[in-house]
């Protein structure tokens, strides 16, 4: 008996693993944020987990300027306005040092988790993907790839623009790992580029405000 | 004219501080309590609708299933036992059997889902038999599948979201990069279907390179009896059978040993708010002897007094009470959360089933126990002597 105990409590692990973190249905969190803290912040010695929404943040006029700044009905943000967005604020010895966020993006053959961490001036300090389907998927794993985007900030996307792959600039010059992984490739880009949009209304606009 | 409830009231606002203490230790036990028994209902409300929401009563597997699901998980399916689909014709014969369907579950490993790779699990079911064992299931968006071996996916809600999938889309089983085309998407269920990826058998045994199954669920006729359709399916070789009824009772003996442990810590609980009640209206006698003796002098019989410290008791265990429950009702998804983490398994739905009729039940129970409580000091009031009192007193 206890043999198909067992069984049954496998079986929800077994059905939900296909969607490992289902849990966190649209917002995106890291899977275990003790673990990768430290590893996309190096500096870090703590960090605090906030949960903000679009809602709560500014409600429809916000909602519209963030879709204004995506500027394509190809940067959709994936969730309703009151879903919260999870947020690490990284400290190194009690003093705030940088942010950890991520989005969901769609790729060719599921969902893109795209992270970044950035420090308190909006430059992006490490870049990680989560979780990417497909053949060569691995490509944009790699470490390389991820160095590529270390330094940039928002300002590198006003020259290029992800959606028609068109422009010049950082972003222009990285060019795709996986070439077969053409719409995955992009989706990365549009990712993080909703990503900083995202960072930049939740967190540094407000704080240049208040300079 | 001033009534023996505002003297009562007066009495216990003399002491606020005290008061205050003793209500909030009445209101945490009410707390503890009323949750407590929201969850003996509410989990085996919920076990039910999993159980119910299975759409078959009885499942056969390959013996050792259970172990190799672990593996399946930890492995991505190398390892998995196998039946043989001619299985489900024998078990169709049997005259208690209403409905039967082949299933085979697979796991493959994805290396970029997480820092070090993750699984994706599949569920290959039948199209023709397994729609009907599931009729509560309704589509966000699409339907079932086209054919019986179509490369096509249905999406559990869940799975969907986190996969970003509408119908059209593609996905792809990782180690084997078969593409499927979502055709499907289910509206959420809340059990573990939400996370799910549904393939048909056919497909799935193409691509996983098998023609068996691993698991027939069955649905067994109304009123029929299941014991005997168990003895007969063990009759088959090499299968073990797993019934839910069975397994449901399984998991509630489990569970009982940790609803003993929260029923011993509630009555603890208990204890230590009424004996906070006793003390606090026995301190309020004794600080009132000189009074009491007054009132004795004055006319008031020993039932005058008697009562008029028991409705002290009766209003200090009633609003902790009334205030317990409202915090256990406000509380109760936290409280959800926080067995969720604690408990083996946990089925999917609200745990905490507080109703209105539990919280009566709750309430009176305390109310019962602290009037029990105040009974001592009830009666020490009661018999105060009114000269000896005041002599002291002066």
């Amino acid at each position: 008996m206890i043999k198909s105990v067992i069984f049954f409590l496998l079986l929800p692990v077994i059905c939900l693993s296909g969607a490992s973190a289902a849990v966190a249905a649209v917002a995106c969190d890291l899977n275990d944020a003790d673990r990768d803290v430290p590893r996309l912040f190096r500096e870090s010695t703590s960090y605090k987990t906030f949960y903000v929404s679009i809602g709560e943040r500014g409600g429809p006029p916000l909602l519209k300027r963030i879709e204004n700044r995506l500027g394509s009905s190809y940067l959709p943000l994936y969730a309703p306005i009151d879903v919260p967005y999870t947020l690490y604020e990284i400290y190194r010895n009690g003093e705030k040092v940088g942010y950890i966020h991520g989005v969901n993006q769609k790729g060719q053959f599921g969902g893109v988790q795209i992270f970044m961490s950035q420090d308190l001036a909006g430059r992006i300090k490490s870049f990680y993907i989560q979780k990417i389907t497909g053949k060569s998927a691995g490509k944009f794993r790699d470490v390389k790839f991820a160095k590529k985007f270390v330094g940039m900030s928002l300002k590198d996307f006003d020259g290029y623009d992800p959606v028609t792959g068109k422009g010049a600039g950082r972003v222009a010059e990285i060019t795709n790992p996986a070439p077969e992984m053409e719409t995955d490739f992009y989706a990365v880009l549009r990712g993080l580029k909703k990503n900083l949009i995202l960072m930049d209304e939740f967190v540094f606009a407000p704080e240049r405000g208040k300079q | 004219m001033i009534t023996p409830f505002q003297i009562a009231c007066r009495n216990l606002l003399r002491k606020k501080v005290r008061t205050f203490l003793t209500l909030i230790g009445i209101m945490l036990s009410t707390w503890v309590m009323v949750s407590l028994f929201g969850f003996n209902k509410g989990y085996e409300k919920a076990l039910n609708r999993d159980i119910e929401n299975m759409g078959y009563q009885l499942m056969v597997m390959a013996k050792g299933c259970p172990y190799e699901a672990a593996t399946m998980m930890l492995q991505g399916g190398k390892g998995l036992r196998y039946m043989e689909q001619s299985m489900v014709n024998d078990i169709v014969k049997e005259p208690e059997v209403e409905k039967v369907t082949p299933i085979l579950m697979q796991a493959y490993f994805d290396p970029n889902k997480g820092e070090s790779g993750g699984i994706a699990g599949y569920f290959g079911v039948d199209p023709a038999s397994y729609p009907a064992m599931k009729p509560f299931f309704r589509f966000r968006s699409g339907g079932w599948f086209h054919d019986e071996a179509a490369q096509e996916v249905v999406m559990g809600y869940e799975a969907a979201e986190l996969e970003q999938r509408e119908v059209g889309d593609m996905t792809m089983v990782p180690e084997k990069n078969v593409q499927l085309k979502v055709v499907g998407i289910l509206e959420r269920t809340g059990t573990q279907d939400d996370g799910t990826i549904f393939v048909p058998l056919k497909s799935l045994q193409r691509i996983a390179g098998t023609a068996k199954i691993t698991t027939v669920g069955i649905k067994v006729k109304k009123d029929a009896d299941m014991s005997k359709l168990e003895t007969k399916l063990y009759q088959l070789k090499d299968v073990q059978v797993v019934s839910f009824s069975q397994v449901k009772q399984t998991i509630l003996k489990l569970i009982a040993t940790a609803r003993v442990m929260v029923l011993s810590i509630a009555i603890v609980a208990i204890l230590i708010a009424m004996v906070g009640v006793v003390n606090t209206v026995l301190m309020s006698v004794l600080e009132r002897v000189q009074e009491i003796g007054i009132l004795k002098t004055m006319g008031a019989m020993p039932g005058d007094i008697f009562r008029l410290v028991w409705t002290e008791t009766l209003i200090l265990c009633s609003v902790g009470g009334i205030a317990g429950i409202g915090f256990a009702l406000l509380f109760a998804q936290v409280t959800d959360i926080l067995v969720r983490r604690i408990l083996p398994y946990a089925p999917g739905g609200g745990l905490v089933a507080i109703d209105l009729p539990l919280a009566l039940l709750t309430l009176v129970t305390i109310v019962g126990v602290g009037l029990l409580s105040g009974l001592y000091p009830a009666w020490k009031a009661g018999r105060v002597r009114p000269l000896e009192s005041i002599r002291r007193e002066g």
